[in-house]
C-alpha cells in the first residue's frame, strides 16, 4: 500500500514542479511586477499602488466596462444558442449525434484566427453576405457590416460556441430521460418538467459551459481587431499597448492581476453549489 | 534489431555534428547582419558577397524591442550590423551598446540627404547612418472622396463620416492633433496632450477602422476611402491603384527614420563598414528602397529611383527642416498621457 501511494506521488511530482515553476511562478512575478514602480522601460524596486491608480482612473476602467458588456453580451448568446443545440444533440440517436459533434468539433481543427479571417470574406463590403442580400433584393447597396460591433459579437459566437456545445452535450447524454417521464407521467407540464428536472440536471455542463466562455470572451482582443476595426476597446489590447508601446511593464501587469481577480469571482460564482442542491 | 537502430542513430548524430563543427571553422567572413525580414532585395545582398568575397548571415527580429533585449544579452556583441528605429537607437547608444563610425571608412555617408542628419537619437551622427525614413502622409481614393484633402484639418470634414481607416500608433495619431493645434509632436505638457485627445474624440463619426497591419488591403478594397498609414502601406497601395492620391499634410510632416549601426562588440565591424558603403552607393540604394518602399535617404540616389516610385519616395522640395519633425522619445508620464486619450478615442469610436 505505501508503496503504491510512492509510485503515484513520483509519478505527479513532476506536473507538480511543473505547475509551480511555470504558473505559479510567473503569477508571482506578475503579482511582484505589479507593485513595482516604473524605472525607464523596465521597473525598479520599491512598493508602489501607482500602477492600481492608474488603472483605476476613468479612461481604464471603462475598457473594464466595455469588455464585461461584450463577454456579458457573447456568453449570453452562446447560453441561448449553444445549450438548446448541444441538449438537443444528446437526445438524438447515437449515430446522428456523433455525426452532428464531429460537425461542430472539425472546423475547430483550424486555427481561429484563420477562421475569422473568413468572416471578413462574409462581412466586407461587396462580401458574400452583401452578395446573397443584394441579389435576394433585400437590400440596394453593400452594408457596412464589418468594423462593426456586431460583427464583433458574430466573432466571438462563432469561437465561443463549441465549449457551450460540448459541455451541455456530455452532461445531457447522461441525462436519464426516464426521470422526465417520471415528472410528465406525474402531472407536469413540458415547460415544469423542464424547468424542474431537465434543467437543474444538465446545468453543471451549462455552468462548465459558462466558465469555459466568460473567461475567455474577457482576452479575445484580437477578434475586436480584426472584425471590429480595434474600435471595440478590450483589457486584452490594453495591455497588449502598455506592455509592447508604452513600454509599462508594471501598468500591464496590474491591469492583468485586475482581470484575473474579475474573472477568479467568475469563476467561484460558477462553482458554488445552489442552495437547493445542498 | 534494437541495437543496429541505436548504432545508426548515434553515427548519424556523430555525422551531423562533424558537419556542423566543420561548417562553422570555414575559413571565410561573415557580416551578421540583424534587422527585420525583407529589407534588401536578394540581388542587392548577392552583389555584396560577390563583390567583397563576405557571406551575408542575415538575421530577422520582429520587433525593436526584441532586437534591444538580444543586443542586451549579447553585451554589444554577436551581431556585426544593425537596423532598426530611431527611437530604439537611442536607447541602445544611451546604453552604450554602439561604436563610434569610422568615417574613413565610408567615403559615401556624404551622399545622405541633410534632412535626415542631426536628429535627436544621434545628434551629432556618430553612431549612424540612415537607411530609409517612414513619412506621415494622408492616402485617400479622389473617386470615391469629393474634399480636396490638403491637410489634417481636412480629415474632421463631416463628408468624410465612418470613411477613415489610420494606424494604431497613438503617437502619429495624437500627433496629428496636436499639429493642427499647431504644437510640436513631442511636447511633454500632459494638459496639452489631453486637450488634443479632446479633440481627436471628435474625430469620432469619420473613423471606420483602427488597424497597424495592411491598412493598404481595406483602402483597395474600398472598406476605407481615406487613411492615414505606413509609408510601406503607401507605396503598396499607390503601386496598386495609382489614382490614389498621396497627401502631405500642411501643417507640417512627421517622419521617423532606419538607421543602420554597429554594435560595441561587433565581431567583424570591417565588414560592418564594408556593407555600409556598400549600400550608400547611389545605385544600390535606388534598387534598395524601390524594394523596401520607403522614403529614399541617400540624396545622391533620389534621381536614380524609376519613375513610377520617384513621386512618393522622394520628398517633395517644398519640405525643409522647418516643416519636418521627427517623432521622439518622451518622459513617462507624458507617454502615459497619450496612452490615455488615445485609449478614450477609441472608445469614442465604438
Amino acid at each position: 500500500m505505501i508503496k503504491k501511494a510512492k509510485g503515484a506521488t513520483l509519478a505527479v511530482l513532476p506536473l507538480y514542479l511543473f505547475t509551480l515553476v511555470f504558473v505559479i511562478g510567473p503569477l508571482i512575478l506578475m503579482l511582484v511586477l505589479s507593485f513595482s514602480p516604473r524605472d525607464g522601460w523596465g521597473y525598479g524596486s520599491g512598493f508602489t499602488l501607482d500602477n492600481y491608480a492608474v488603472v483605476f482612473s476613468g479612461t481604464y476602467l471603462n475598457t473594464f466596462v466595455t469588455s464585461l458588456k461584450l463577454a456579458v453580451i457573447s456568453t449570453a448568446a452562446v447560453i441561448f444558442i449553444g445549450y438548446p443545440f448541444g441538449l438537443c444533440t444528446a437526445l438524438l440517436p447515437a449515430r446522428f449525434a456523433r455525426f452532428f459533434v464531429s460537425t461542430q468539433m472539425i472546423p475547430y481543427w483550424v486555427n481561429s484566427l484563420l477562421r475569422l479571417y473568413g468572416w471578413i470574406i462574409i462581412f466586407r463590403a461587396g462580401g458574400l453576405l452583401d452578395a446573397v442580400l443584394m441579389g435576394l433584393g433585400i437590400t440596394e447597396e453593400p452594408l457596412k457590416l464589418l468594423y462593426t460591433y456586431p460583427a464583433v459579437v458574430v466573432g466571438m459566437i462563432y469561437v465561443l460556441l463549441p465549449f457551450m456545445f460540448t459541455s451541455v452535450y456530455q452532461v445531457a447524454e447522461k441525462l436519464d430521460l426516464s426521470l422526465v417521464e417520471a415528472a410528465r407521467d406525474l402531472g407536469a407540464g413540458r415547460a415544469y418538467a423542464f424547468l424542474t428536472v431537465t434543467l437543474p440536471l444538465t446545468l453543471p455542463g451549462l455552468k462548465t459551459g459558462v466558465i469555459l466562455t466568460f473567461i475567455p470572451s474577457m482576452g479575445l482582443f484580437f477578434i475586436a481587431q480584426i472584425l471590429g476595426g480595434n474600435k471595440v476597446v478590450l483589457v486584452g489590447s490594453l495591455i497588449e499597448e502598455l506592455l509592447m508601446k508604452a513600454h509599462n511593464q508594471p501598468g500591464a501587469a496590474a491591469l492583468s492581476v485586475i482581470l484575473m481577480l474579475l474573472t477568479g469571482a467568475v469563476c467561484l460564482l460558477m462553482m458554488r453549489k445552489p442552495r437547493w442542491q445542498k | 534489431m534494437k541495437k543496429i537502430i541505436s548504432i545508426l542513430m548515434v553515427s548519424l548524430m556523430l555525422v551531423s555534428v562533424l558537419l556542423l563543427t566543420s561548417c562553422s571553422s570555414d575559413s571565410g567572413r561573415t557580416l551578421n547582419l540583424f534587422t527585420w525580414a525583407g529589407m534588401f532585395p536578394d540581388e542587392v545582398i548577392d552583389g555584396f558577397e560577390a563583390a567583397t568575397g563576405i557571406e551575408v548571415n542575415y538575421v530577422n527580429f520582429d520587433y525593436d524591442e526584441t532586437m534591444l533585449a538580444k543586443l542586451q544579452a549579447a553585451e554589444g556583441g554577436d551581431y556585426d550590423l544593425v537596423i532598426a528605429d530611431d527611437y530604439i537607437i537611442e536607447v541602445a547608444i544611451a546604453e552604450g551598446l554602439v561604436q563610434k563610425l569610422d568615417k574613413s571608412k565610408l567615403p559615401s555617408a556624404d551622399n545622405v540627404n541633410p534632412l535626415y542628419q542631426g536628429q535627436f537619437y544621434d545628434p551629432t551622427d556618430e553612431y549612424t547612418v540612415p537607411y530609409g525614413a517612414g513619412v506621415q502622409t494622408i492616402v485617400y481614393n479622389p473617386e470615391k472622396i469629393a474634399l480636396d484633402i490638403k491637410g489634417y484639418a481636412d480629415l474632421w470634414d463631416a463628408s468624410l463620416g465612418d470613411k477613415l481607416g489610420i494606424i494604431s500608433n497613438y503617437r502619429v495619431i495624437n500627433g496629428m492633433a496636436l499639429k493642427t493645434m499647431g504644437e510640436s509632436y513631442n511636447i511633454t505638457d500632459t494638459a496639452k496632450i489631453a486637450e488634443a485627445g479632446e479633440k481627436l474624440k471628435t474625430l469620432a463619426p469619420n473613423i471606420r477602422l483602427i488597424k497597424d497591419d495592411n491598412l493598404q488591403d481595406d483602402l483597395l478594397a474600398g472598406e476605407i476611402d481615406a487613411a492615414i498609414m505606413y509609408t510601406s502601406q503607401v507605396t503598396v497601395a499607390k503601386m496598386t491603384n495609382p489614382a490614389l492620391e498621396v497627401v502631405f499634410p500642411e501643417e507640417g510632416i512627421g517622419f521617423g527614420i532606419m538607421a543602420m549601426f554597429v554594435p560595441s562588440k561587433a565581431p567583424d565591424s570591417d565588414a560592418a563598414h564594408a556593407f555600409i558603403e556598400y549600400i550608400l552607393t547611389p545605385e544600390i540604394s535606388a534598387k534598395c528602397y524601390e524594394y523596401i518602399g520607403y522614403y529614399c535617404t541617400n540624396a545622391a540616389a533620389d534621381s536614380l529611383i524609376s519613375e513610377d516610385y520617384r513621386a512618393f519616395l522622394t520628398l517633395p522640395e517644398a519640405f525643409t527642416a522647418e516643416n519636418m519633425e521627427m517623432i521622439g522619445n518622451i518622459t513617462a508620464e507624458a507617454d502615459e498621457a497619450h496612452l490615455a486619450a488615445f485609449t478614450a478615442f477609441r472608445e469614442a469610436c465604438e
